[in-house]
C-alpha cells in the first residue's frame, strides 16, 4: 500500500511535470510563427546601414545614441533620441522625436512620414535603409 | 491552431494526461465515500478540459500555451478544492474556474490592441475610481468585502488588472512633458501615482493590508519601466529619494498600524499555537506531516482549520498531494508568468503589462505561500487560480488573459475620429 | 529590442526572487519539520534508556514491565500527554519522535531513542529510601556532569494515564531538584565563598565571633541561634559544623565587609540578588531554576536571615549540588549537569552525544579548595557515623517553610573519591513527620552508585 500511494504520487507527480514541459516545448514551437506572424504586421522590413542589418522586433523603435536606444548609432552627430519607428498596420512611421539634426527621409527634412521600402532616413551623418529583409544573405546583425 | 498541429495536440493529449494521474491518484489513495463523487469530478474536469479545446478552435489567435496552463491550472484546483477532507465535487469552485476562463476571453479581446486601449484610458481610470467608491460606501464598517446574498464580492481584487492597464497605457506619455515653472512634468506619472497612493491608502482604511504589496508591486514594476522609457530621465539622486520616502511611509504606516494588525506582524507562533498562530503553526504541521508525497487526497486534517481553502491552501495541498506536488504547482503559476520571456511582446505597452502581471502574480503567491508559513507577515492573500473566491479567480483570469493578448497582439489603428486626424501635434497622434 | 527586453528582464527578476524564496521554504522546511511535528498532537515516540541500557520510557507502550516500573523517574522522564511540560520528554519529543521529512511519522520499525545518564537502580534505591516521607534527591559526577540520580517524591507512574489527576498530590508532576526551596543552613556555603572571596583566605578564617544563643543586630532584630546557650566564641570551622546563626549575621554586619561584595560574589554564583532578572539552568531542554535572594542592607534582619538560607532567598537543589561540584573540584567553575548522553535518529544514527561543559568560575580555586576542606572536616567530624565509609564533605541545613509551620531537612555535599566523584543534594519535606534523615538516604544513594 506505501508503494503504491508513492508510485502513483510520482506518477501524478512526473505526469505534470511532463505536462509542463510539453508545454514549454509547445510555446517554444510557437516562438517561430509568432515571429512569422511579426514579420507579416512588420511587413518583413529591417533596417541596414552599410553592411549592418538592424531588427525591427517591436512596434516602436527609438533610434538614438542614448545606451537606452533599440538602435543605437553612436555617432555625434546623431542625437541621444533621435527618432521613433513605430508601425500600425503593416505600416512604418518615423518621427522626429526632438533631434537637433533633424531627419530627412530621401533628402527632405520631416516631422513625421510614412516609410516605404528602399526609403533612405538621414539622422546627422548616419544613412539608414529599410528594405525587405532577404533570408539567403547572411549579413552582420545588430540589434 | 493550424499551424502547429503536432505541438498542441500533444498540449491537450497532456494535460488530459495530467489531470487524469491527479484523478487516478485519487481513486487508488484518495478518500471517497462514493466512488459517484469521483466519476462526477472527473467527468467535470475532463469535460471541462475537452470543451475548452472546442471553443479554442474558435480564437484566432498566435499563441494558445497560456490558455493551456490556465486550463491545466485551474482544473488542478478544482481538483485540489474537491478534495479537501474527502472528495466531494466543490460546484463552486468550478463555476468560478468556468468565470475566470470567460474572463481570460475577454481580458484577451479587450486588451491585444494597445492603440485602441490607449484611448479608452479614460475609462480605466473610471473604473478604479467607481471601485474605489464603491469600497468606500458599499463595503460595510471598513471591511473589503460586499455580501449579496450568499455570495460576497471583494472589489479590491478587481482594482488589480486596471491597476496594470493604468500603468501599460501610461507608458507612452513619457513622452509628453510639459514645462511647468523650472520642472518637467509628464502628467499621467503624477495621475498614475496618485491612483497607486489612493488605492494604497484605502485597502490600509479597508485593513486589507495583504493586498497593498501587489499594488506596490505592480506599480513598481510599472514604474522601473517608465525610468527606462525614453527621455523619462531620472536620476539615481530621484530615486533615492523616492526609495526612502517609500521606505519611510512603510515603516509609519507599521508604527501607527492598528493593533491587531501589529499582532499579526510580530506573532511567535509556536508560542501562541492555539491563539493568533493557530493557522500558522496548523499550516507548518500539515506540511511537515505531509512530507514529500503527502497522505493522499482527501486525507489531511487541515480541511478542520479555517480558510483552509484560501489563506493555507498551499499547507492544504501539501498535506494532502505532498510539497513536491505542491511546489509544481506553483510553478505551473510561474510558468504562465514566464510565458512572455519565451514568446516575447512586440509593444511596450505588452510588456509593460506582462511585468506588471507577473509582480502581481508573484507577489501574491509570495505573500501567501510565505506568510502562510511564518517567513513574513501572514495577511489572507490569495494565490491566483488556486484559492477558493470568485473576484479572485476572475481577476486571475482576466490577467491571464492580458498574458495571451501580449503574445497574440493586433497592431490595427482604430477608426480614426472625424475630428483631429491630420493637424494636431506630432506627439499627440502618436501617442493616440 | 531593448525596451522589450527591459521587460523580460523585470519578469525574471520577480520570478528568480520568488524561486529564491521557495528554495528557503524548503530548506526551512526540511530543517524544521520535526519541530512542526513536536507541536502537533500525533506522535510516534521512540524509547528512553537509562545508563545501563534499561527502559525509562517506552514510546510505543509494547513492552512488558513490573507496576509501577517507572514511578521513580515518571516526573523527570515525563510524556507526551501535555499534563508535565518541563520534562525530559515533552522537551525532547522532536528527537524522540520517530518522524523524518522524507518518510513522514513512522508507526513500526523507527529507532530514535534517547540514551540518558541516570542509573534507574540508584534511583529506584533512592526513591524507595523515602519510604513515604516527600522530598527529593538528585545526584550527579562532578567531574563529567553525567545526571545519576534524580528521584523527586511523590511522582507519577506514566503509563497509568492521568485518570486521577485530581487527586494527585502538589508537586506531584514536577521534579522539585528543578524547582527553587528555602535552602537553609546550606546556604552557609555560598555566604562562606563569597566572605571568602571578598575577605581572602586567610583573613576570614582569622575571624571569630561570639554566639550568646542569640544575636542582637544593629537594627534591634534578634538573630536566633538553634543552640539558645550559644556556642561561645566561633572560628569559620566551627561556625560551618555547629551551623552557628549569629556567627553569619555577624559575619554579614563585619564592617570589614560590604554588602556590595556579598552580593557581586551571589551573583556570580547565579543568583538573582533583588530586582535582577531570574535566571535559569537548560539541562537537556529542561528549565531549572537557580537560585534568588534579596539584599538590601547588612544590618537588616532580612539580609542576614537571607545569608543564613532563610527569609526570601530560594535556591534549586540542582544549582545547590552545582555549587557543591565547584567546590569538589577545587577549581572554582561548576560542572553543567546534563541528562541525555546519546541521541539516535529514527534511522538509529546518532546525531548527538554529550560533552562535558563548565560554568564560569565562580570563586577562586583557594576559595574552592579551602571551603572543601571546611566541608570536608565538617564530614569527617560529624558525619562518618552516619554516612560510614564514605570521605564526604557535607553541609545540611534545616529550612523553615510555611511560615514556619514546617521545616525542611536539606544535605548537601559530595564525595571525595576520584572513582566516584559524586556530588548531591537531598532534601526531606516536613522532616519531624517522618522517620527518614537525610543521612540515610546519602547513605543508600551512595551505596547504590558505587556498588
Amino acid at each position: 500500500m506505501e508503494d503504491m500511494n508513492l508510485m502513483l504520487c510520482a506518477v501524478s507527480a512526473a505526469a505534470l511535470d511532463i505536462c509542463a514541459l510539453v508545454l514549454i516545448i509547445a510555446s517554444y514551437r510557437e516562438r517561430s510563427t509568432g515571429n512569422k506572424q511579426w514579420k507579416k504586421i512588420s511587413a518583413n522590413m529591417e533596417l541596414v546601414e552599410q553592411g549592418f542589418t538592424y531588427q525591427l522586433g517591436c512596434d516602436e523603435i527609438l533610434i538614438g545614441r542614448h545606451a537606452s536606444a533599440d538602435i543605437r548609432l553612436p555617432d555625434i552627430s546623431v542625437s541621444r533620441y533621435h527618432a521613433m519607428l513605430t508601425v500600425t498596420d503593416g505600416v512604418w512611421t518615423i518621427t522626429d522625436i526632438g533631434s537637433k539634426s533633424g531627419v530627412y527621409v530621401n533628402g527632405t527634412l520631416v516631422k513625421r512620414k510614412r516609410l516605404h521600402e528602399n526609403d533612405v532616413i538621414t539622422l546627422g551623418n548616419r544613412k539608414l535603409t529599410l528594405r525587405k529583409i532577404t533570408d539567403n544573405k547572411k549579413s552582420k546583425k545588430r540589434n | 491552431m493550424i499551424k502547429n498541429p503536432f505541438a498542441y495536440l500533444f498540449s491537450c493529449l497532456f494535460v488530459l494526461a495530467a489531470h487524469g494521474a491527479m484523478l487516478i491518484n485519487i481513486f487508488y489513495n484518495g478518500k471517497y465515500d462514493d466512488i459517484k463523487d469521483l466519476v462526477i469530478l472527473a467527468a467535470a474536469v475532463l469535460g471541462l478540459d475537452i470543451s475548452y479545446y472546442i471553443i479554442m478552435l474558435f480564437f484566432k489567435q498566435y499563441t494558445y500555451t497560456v490558455d493551456f496552463m490556465l486550463l491545466l491550472i485551474l482544473n488542478m484546483s478544482v481538483i485540489f478544492q474537491s478534495c479537501f477532507g474527502g472528495v466531494s465535487f466543490s460546484t463552486k469552485h468550478y463555476i468560478t474556474c468556468i468565470a475566470a476562463l470567460i474572463a481570460c476571453r475577454f481580458g484577451h479581446i479587450l486588451t491585444y490592441n494597445h492603440n485602441w486601449i490607449q484611448q479608452q484610458k479614460k475609462y480605466i481610470w473610471l473604473g478604479i475610481g467607481l471601485l474605489m467608491i464603491i469600497i468606500l460606501t458599499l463595503t460595510g464598517s471598513r471591511s473589503m468585502w460586499i455580501n449579496i446574498g450568499s455570495f460576497s464580492l471583494q472589489p479590491s481584487e478587481f482594482m488589480k488588472p486596471l491597476l496594470v492597464l493604468a500603468c501599460a497605457t501610461s507608458i507612452t506619455e513619457q513622452q509628453n512633458k510639459h514645462r511647468v515653472w523650472k520642472f518637467d512634468i509628464v502628467w499621467e506619472n503624477i495621475i498614475l501615482f496618485g491612483i497607486t497612493g489612493a488605492v494604497c491608502l484605502l485597502q490600509w482604511w479597508c485593513r486589507d493590508l495583504g493586498s497593498i504589496p501587489t499594488f506596490a508591486a505592480i506599480y513598481a514594476a510599472g514604474f522601473f519601466l517608465r525610468i527606462c522609457y525614453p527621455k523619462a530621465k531620472f536620476s539615481n539622486k530621484t530615486l533615492i529619494i523616492a526609495g526612502s520616502v517609500v521606505l519611510a511611509a512603510a515603516l509609519i504606516g507599521i508604527k501607527i498600524a492598528p493593533e491587531y494588525v501589529k499582532d499579526r506582524l510580530f506573532v511567535d507562533i509556536w508560542s501562541d499555537k492555539d491563539g493568533n498562530g493557530y493557522q500558522q503553526s496548523q499550516a507548518l504541521i500539515a506540511i511537515a506531516d505531509g512530507g514529500w508525497f503527502g497522505k493522499g487526497p482527501g486525507n489531511g486534517f487541515l480541511h478542520n482549520v479555517f480558510a483552509h481553502e484560501s489563506d493555507i491552501v498551499f499547507s492544504s495541498i501539501s498535506e494532502e498531494w505532498g510539497l513536491l506536488y505542491a511546489i509544481m504547482m506553483t510553478l505551473v503559476i510561474l510558468l504562465i508568468a514566464a510565458s512572455p520571456l519565451i514568446n516575447p511582446p512586440r509593444s511596450y505597452y505588452h510588456g509593460t503589462m506582462c511585468a506588471g502581471i507577473c509582480a502581481a502574480f508573484t507577489v501574491q503567491m509570495a505573500l501567501n505561500i510565505f506568510g502562510s508559513c511564518n517567513m513574513i507577515p501572514f495577511t489572507g492573500v490569495t494565490i491566483p487560480f488556486i484559492s477558493m473566491g470568485g473576484s479572485s479567480m476572475v481577476t486571475s483570469g482576466f490577467m491571464a488573459g492580458m498574458l495571451v493578448a501580449a503574445q497574440s497582439p493586433v497592431f490595427r489603428k482604430p477608426k480614426p475620429k472625424k475630428k483631429k486626424t491630420e493637424n494636431t501635434p506630432v506627439r499627440r497622434r502618436y501617442a493616440a | 529590442m531593448k525596451s522589450i527586453r527591459r521587460c523580460q528582464h523585470i519578469i525574471t527578476l520577480f520570478l528568480l526572487i520568488f524561486i529564491a524564496g521557495m528554495a528557503a521554504l524548503v530548506i526551512k522546511i526540511n530543517r524544521e519539520a520535526p519541530f512542526y511535528m513536536m507541536n502537533s498532537d500525533h506522535h510516534e515516540l521512540g524509547m528512553v534508556y537509562d545508563r545501563n541500557g534499561d527502559v525509562l520510557f517506552d514510546g510505543q507502550g509494547t513492552g512488558q514491565y513490573a507496576d509501577n516500573y517507572f514511578l521513580d523517574v515518571g516526573n523527570l522522564i515525563g510524556d507526551d500527554k501535555g499534563q508535565m511540560e518541563n520534562t525530559l520528554v515533552a522537551r525532547n519529543i522532536e528527537k524522540l519522535n520517530n518522524y523524518s521529512f522524507s518518510e513522514g511519522l513512522l508507526e513500526t520499525g523507527g529507532q530514535a531513542a534517547i540514551y540518558t545518564t541516570l542509573d534507574h537502580y540508584a534511583n529506584r534505591a533512592v526513591y524507595d529510601a523515602y519510604a513515604g516521607a516527600r522530598g527529593c534527591t538528585v545526584a550527579y559526577n562532578y567531574k563529567t556532569g553525567e545526571i545519576l540520580v534524580c528521584a523527586s517524591i511523590p511522582s507519577v507512574d506514566v503509563t497509568k494515564g492521568y485518570a486521577d489527576i485530581a487527586n494527585f498530590e502538589t508537586g506531584t508532576l514536577i521534579s522539585k531538584a528543578m524547582y527553587g526551596t528555602v535552602p537553609g543552613s546550606t546556604q552557609k556555603v555560598s555566604t562562606v565563598i563569597s566572605a571568602m572571596e571578598a575577605l581572602g583566605r586567610d583573613n576570614l578564617l582569622a575571624k571569630s565571633y561570639n554566639c550568646t544563643g542569640r544575636y542582637l543586630n544593629a537594627n534591634g532584630d534578634y538573630i536566633d541561634c538553634h543552640n539558645v546557650l550559644g556556642h561561645g566564641q566561633l572560628n569559620l570551622q566551627q561556625a560551618v559544623e555547629n551551623s552557628c546563626n549569629p556567627y553569619f549575621a555577624q559575619l554579614v554586619a563585619d564592617p570589614e565587609l560590604p554588602l556590595e561584595n556579598i552580593i557581586q560574589g551571589y551573583r556570580r554564583m547565579g543568583y538573582a540578588v533583588n530586582d535582577d532578572k531570574e535566571k535559569y539552568i537548560d539541562i537537556d531542554g529542561i528549565i531549572c531554576e537557580k537560585a534568588s535572594t534579596t539584599l538590601v542592607d547588612k544590618n537588616e534582619f532580612r539580609t542576614q536571615w537571607g545569608c543564613i538560607g532563610q527569609g526570601d532567598t530560594l535556591a534549586s537543589p540542582v544549582q545547590l549540588m552545582m555549587w557543591q561540584s565547584a567546590v569538589a573540584n577545587g577549581t572554582g567553575k561548576m560542572t553543567m549537569p546534563y541528562l541525555v548522553d546519546k541521541v539516535f535518529s529514527v534511522h538509529g544514527n546518532i546525531t548527538e552525544i554529550a560533552k562535558t561543559r563548565y560554568s564560569d568560575k565562580i570563586c577562586s580555586e583557594t576559595t574552592a579548595q579551602a571551603v572543601r576542606q571546611i566541608l570536608l572536616t565538617n564530614g569527617a567530624n560529624n558525619y562518618s557515623v552516619s554516612i560510614s565509609g564514605y570521605n564526604v564533605g557535607v553541609k545540611s541545613g534545616t529550612a523553615q517553610v510555611k511560615e514556619g509551620m514546617e521545616e525542611n531537612s536539606l544535605l548537601v555535599g559530595f564525595l571525595d573519591d576520584t572513582r566516584h566523584p559524586i556530588a548531591f543534594c537531598i532534601l526531606i519535606e516536613n522532616m519531624y513527620s517522618t522517620g527518614v534523615t537525610t543521612e540515610q538516604i546519602a547513605t543508600v544513594l551512595l551505596n547504590s552508585l558505587c556498588s
